[in-house]
């Protein structure tokens, strides 16, 4: 590989700055001519040239020896280091990404002809792991129809379940005001407002101001848990809709609420959750491919284990498992 | 090319030099803006608590729709987070034996049931948006040390790191941490290749489990510097989508090279701050008017730290830095869940001095009178700090935060050690981020960090803000719409009084609403750190306070709720305190021609400690090293007053 030379760039200042030329296309130039992208390419392409005259009539380069790294390839490196250090490389820095990549190509080459590769558990697990995310991928390239979203969404709808949600009015009794009488004070309250509407006045004149809202709307339990304490909705979820009931203690005292409205939980449409059902199905499918792939590959080989005697092991082959394995990466505990 | 580098440090020297006056401009333009929208806002939520139960009420009807997005609240709800959370992608954390990953940490703090330790944790009250921030350095790498068929399954670390002894894993964060505190990286686990793949998962996992007006995440990550164990390190929390990759202590332990790295992240559109934290064991180093090359903090550099640190961390499980009884010798309150060691040590740091909020809130003003400028403007937020993965900040519902070194209850009640150098029972149970927005969006909360209109609790959910004005009319906490009044008249917390208008002194507001599954509150208070002639003091004042206690003659000071505490059982009753507090102060020794921090502290009622939970549920009596009940509180960020030049 003593081919693979890189050449030196030189280190000297800007060319452009020398020029006269004036005009709107100079400062264009002047950052295409700083451009160390071009310096190499520039560079490569007198190089090849020097190198094609000199072994002129070869016939070409040993294609196993031969490294050929693609523009996109040289634009990814320039990219990643630009997204590390926030500007250009310079041309001696990008020649030296270019040999890092060289190096790890030749040493890779050297190494599979030495073959490196056999017993490594690192070289192991990261092919697994490719076999995996092949796997996968044959999935992710099939777009589904509505109509197989669809059909898969009535089988596992169970999954997209919603919880119920609570609109109510409340009244506060507050034991900073009352104290110990709070609680006795709402139900009081409660046996003159009985039967009354809920946005009635002698309601709101009989109890004391609420430091947040006096009116939830759509609210499912556990924002409400959030707001007023885990006990307050155990008690709500009690209450019959369409009158003053109570009293119910929260984190701050006592209320009668006026429960006006129950959304009960409910299955949705598959209409409502298109997006999320499609995301669902996503990872439903990758996990099967997997499973399927892995089980045909397994099915193919006999596992031996050391028995109490060797004869007796290759009698008894390990059989596939019959749990679900799970792919080699991702994310849980390893 | 060789100019290459000193053309970009020109270049960056002249866009310095340009946006100074620039920015001002832009300031006095926001504030316009701003005065202008809260008129507008005042105007039409007049009748706000009225109109916002019709549109509940309309989305309500619309009974086939998903749960409805809360409409956006213009005067700002209260929203409770945590900032500051390690997984099983922390290097230490992973030591410990923690296997969580940023997934359960979201799933947790939304409420779901995760597995943590071996056994199912869920918290009682689900938090409102989290960042997850584990150690930029190794970050996610370690993990693979366990795998039996790994790269390590042959080396010392498979062997350290699948030990279940809590003093061999001790061992193993001691070598991972300690080339953190070296600044040597382990080559195994920093190869770049490796670090990128982790790092792109962890982003990509934050914004999976965003969900607007419902839950918010950041991404995050935790800058680790700590020159000879003192701490300077900062969490990093990205106002939207994450980095190509994360700044570590080993591109630089310097604070002003991190903030480098967000200068040059916010050029490329992504908004980042940097969150300082424990103080308490950076031994003077947080908040020193030197820098790391031990000359004179300038003008520029207090720019910079402002405009990169917008907020500071008030309390985590390594102790709150409020202040100490050291340096604040009659504040009856001050001796609250110290943590005296430094960062990863057993050695007790030297000087509370620059290593306490309070005092840099002084020292800053000090620094104002001298720069222009005050390099300790800041706004306050509290995290855990946990190394579980889960915010568990809820002293009853306590599972321990550091893996396996306080996870086995006969390691808390026995152990006189752990790795952080006090017993692992001196950890507390945390704290958690407050913020007032309009709605539970990254936007709504990150803008919030950047008005400092935030406050800090030690994992409670007390609700408080406070507001400050010249002409606050008196009982106008009385009016229904008092809200709208207090920022038509005034600034929230977190913002700058304005000159004021003849020689009256500032009225400030404070409202504190108690969390529904926690105690009672006992009192606001105000504190108050004035600065003239280059000389600080702190003065603390009771505002608003539970039952009818009197304020002793003599010291003005209102005397203790009681206690309600059962030690044995860990029962408390709430047949004292407030569920809440509300009502206005005005400054009794205003100087005009001093500078001013004001910051509210608001106590609850005794309860037990974490620790004392634990005690009683294993019918011991509590460990005798920490205290079996505490006041939970909350912290405001300050309202601040600057003299006019004279």
């Amino acid at each position: 590989m003593s081919e693979v030379s890189l050449g030196v760039l030189s280190d000297e200042q800007d060319p452009v700055s020398q020029s006269t030329a004036k005009g709107s296309f100079l400062p264009v130039l002047k950052r295409w001519l700083r451009e160390p992208l071009l310096h190499f390419l520039l560079l490569g392409l007198v190089l090849f040239a020097i190198y094609g005259y000199m072994h002129r009539g070869r016939g070409g380069v040993e294609s196993s020896k031969q490294i050929a790294l693609s523009l996109d390839e040289l634009r990814q490196m320039e990219m990643y280091f630009e997204s590390q250090w926030h500007r250009q490389p310079t041309p001696a820095e990008f020649q030296a990404m270019v040999e890092d990549k060289v190096r790890e190509e030749v040493l890779y080459r050297e190494a599979l002809a030495m073959g490196l590769d056999k017993d490594d558990t690192i070289v192991k697990r990261r092919m697994a792991q490719k076999m995996q995310f092949l796997a996968e991928d044959v999935t992710a390239a099939h777009e589904p129809s509505t109509a197989e979203l669809k059909a898969w969404f009535e089988k596992n709808s169970n999954k997209f379940a919603l919880p119920s949600r609570y609109s109510f009015r409340h009244l506060y009794f507050s034991p900073d005001k009352r104290g110990k009488n709070a609680r006795d004070d709402a139900a009081k309250a409660l046996t003159k407002i009985a039967g009354q509407p809920e946005d009635s006045n002698l309601a709101a004149s009989l109890a004391d101001p609420f430091m947040f809202q006096d009116y939830y709307g759509d609210r499912a339990p556990d924002a409400l848990a959030k707001e007023f304490g885990p006990q307050f909705v155990v008690a709500l979820e009690k209450l019959k809709p369409g009158s003053w009931q109570g009293p119910v203690e929260s984190g701050y005292g006592w209320h009668l609420v006026y429960v006006d409205t129950v959304i009960p939980g409910r299955i949705p449409a598959f209409e409502e959750m298109e997006p999320d059902v499609k995301t669902a199905w996503l990872a439903e499918q990758k996990r099967q491919a997997w499973q399927k792939a892995y089980t045909e590959m397994r099915a193919k080989y006999n596992v031996l284990l050391p028995g109490p005697s060797d004869k007796e092991a290759v009698q008894a082959p390990v059989p596939p498992p019959k749990k679900q394995v799970p792919a080699p990466s991702g994310e849980g505990p390893l | 090319m060789r100019n290459h580098f000193a053309r970009g440090r020109q270049a960056a020297r002249i866009a310095r030099a340009a946006m100074r006056p620039m920015r001002k401009t832009k300031t006095s333009l926001f504030l316009l803006t701003s005065a202008g929208l809260i008129l507008s806002l005042a105007a039409c939520s007049k009748q706000n608590s009225e109109a916002r139960a019709a549109t509940e009420k309309e989305q309500a009807q619309s009974t086939r729709s998903p749960e409805a997005r809360p409409s956006r609240n213009p005067l700002k709800n209260a929203y409770f987070g945590d900032l500051h959370l390690h997984t099983g992608y922390s290097m230490d954390a992973f030591a410990f034996g923690t296997r969580t990953t940023p997934e359960d940490s979201y799933k947790y703090a939304m409420g779901e049931t995760v597995e943590y330790m071996g056994k199912p944790q869920k918290r009682i009250a689900p938090l409102d948006f989290l960042a997850v921030t584990d150690h930029a350095e190794y970050l996610g790498v370690v993990r693979d040390t366990i795998d039996p068929n790994g790269p390590f399954a042959k080396s010392e670390w498979y062997a350290m790191m699948t030990n279940p002894d809590s003093a061999v894993s001790a061992s193993a964060f001691r070598k991972l941490i300690g080339s953190t505190i070296v600044n040597k990286p382990l080559p195994e686990f920093n190869d770049p290749k490796l670090l990128r793949s982790s790092w792109e998962k962890y982003a990509a996992i934050s914004d999976k489990y965003y969900k607007p007006g419902k839950f918010t995440t950041f991404v995050g990550f935790e800058w680790t510097s700590a020159p000879q164990f003192q701490n300077l390190h900062r969490c990093v929390i990205f106002a939207d989508k994450g980095p190509a990759m994360p700044y570590t202590a080993f591109d630089s332990l310097d604070p002003e090279d991190l903030w480098r790295y967000l200068e040059a992240q916010r050029k490329q559109g992504l908004d980042v701050i940097a969150v300082p934290h424990n103080g308490n064991a950076s031994n003077g180093l947080m908040f020193s008017t030197r820098d790391m090359s031990g000359k004179p903090i300038t003008r520029d550099y207090t720019e910079r730290r402002m405009a990169n640190e917008p907020l500071a961390e008030i309390i985590q499980a390594k102790g709150q830095t409020d202040t100490s009884p050291a340096l604040s010798p009659t504040d009856e309150f001050a001796n609250f869940e110290m943590w005296l060691y430094l960062i990863g040590s057993d050695k007790k740091a030297n000087s509370a001095t620059g290593s306490y909020l309070r005092q840099a809130y002084g020292v800053g003003q000090e620094q104002q009178a001298k720069l222009g400028v005050n390099p300790f403007k800041y706004g306050v937020e509290a995290g855990t700090d946990f190394h579980s993965g889960i915010t568990s900040t809820e002293p009853s519902n306590f599972p321990g935060s550091h893996g396996n070194q306080d996870s086995d209850p006969r390691i808390v009640i026995t152990a006189t050690t752990s790795v952080g150098g006090e017993p692992p029972t001196a950890l507390s149970s945390g704290g958690l981020t407050g913020v007032w927005a309009e709605e539970n969006t990254r936007e709504s909360i990150f803008s919030a960090f950047r008005r400092k209109e935030t406050f800090g609790t030690s994992g409670t959910r007390i609700k408080v803000r406070m507001f400050a004005g010249w002409n606050y009319p008196k009982d106008m906490t009385k009016q229904a719409d008092w809200v709208t009044a207090a920022y038509d008249d005034g600034v929230p917390m977190g913002g700058d009084l304005a000159a004021p208008s003849g020689t009256a002194a500032p009225t400030f507001v404070v409202h504190a609403v108690k969390d529904p599954d926690s105690g009672n509150l006992d009192r606001v208070q105000i504190i108050k750190i004035s600065t003239k002639n280059g000389k600080s003091q702190e003065k603390i004042y009771d505002v608003v306070w539970s039952g009818d206690r009197k304020p002793d003659p003599k010291t003005g000071k209102v005397p203790a709720v009681g206690n309600t505490v059962d030690v044995k059982s860990a029962t408390y009753q709430n047949t004292i305190g407030s569920t809440e507090l509300i009502g206005e102060w005005t400054d009794p020794a205003f100087d005009p021609n001093a500078h001013a921090t004001y910051y509210a502290r608001v106590l609850e009622i005794p309860t037990p400690r974490w620790s004392t939970y634990w005690a009683a549920k294993l019918n011991v009596p509590p460990n005798p090293n920490v205290a079996a009940t505490v006041q939970q509180r909350a912290w405001t960020s300050p309202v601040w007053y600057a003299p006019a030049k004279p």
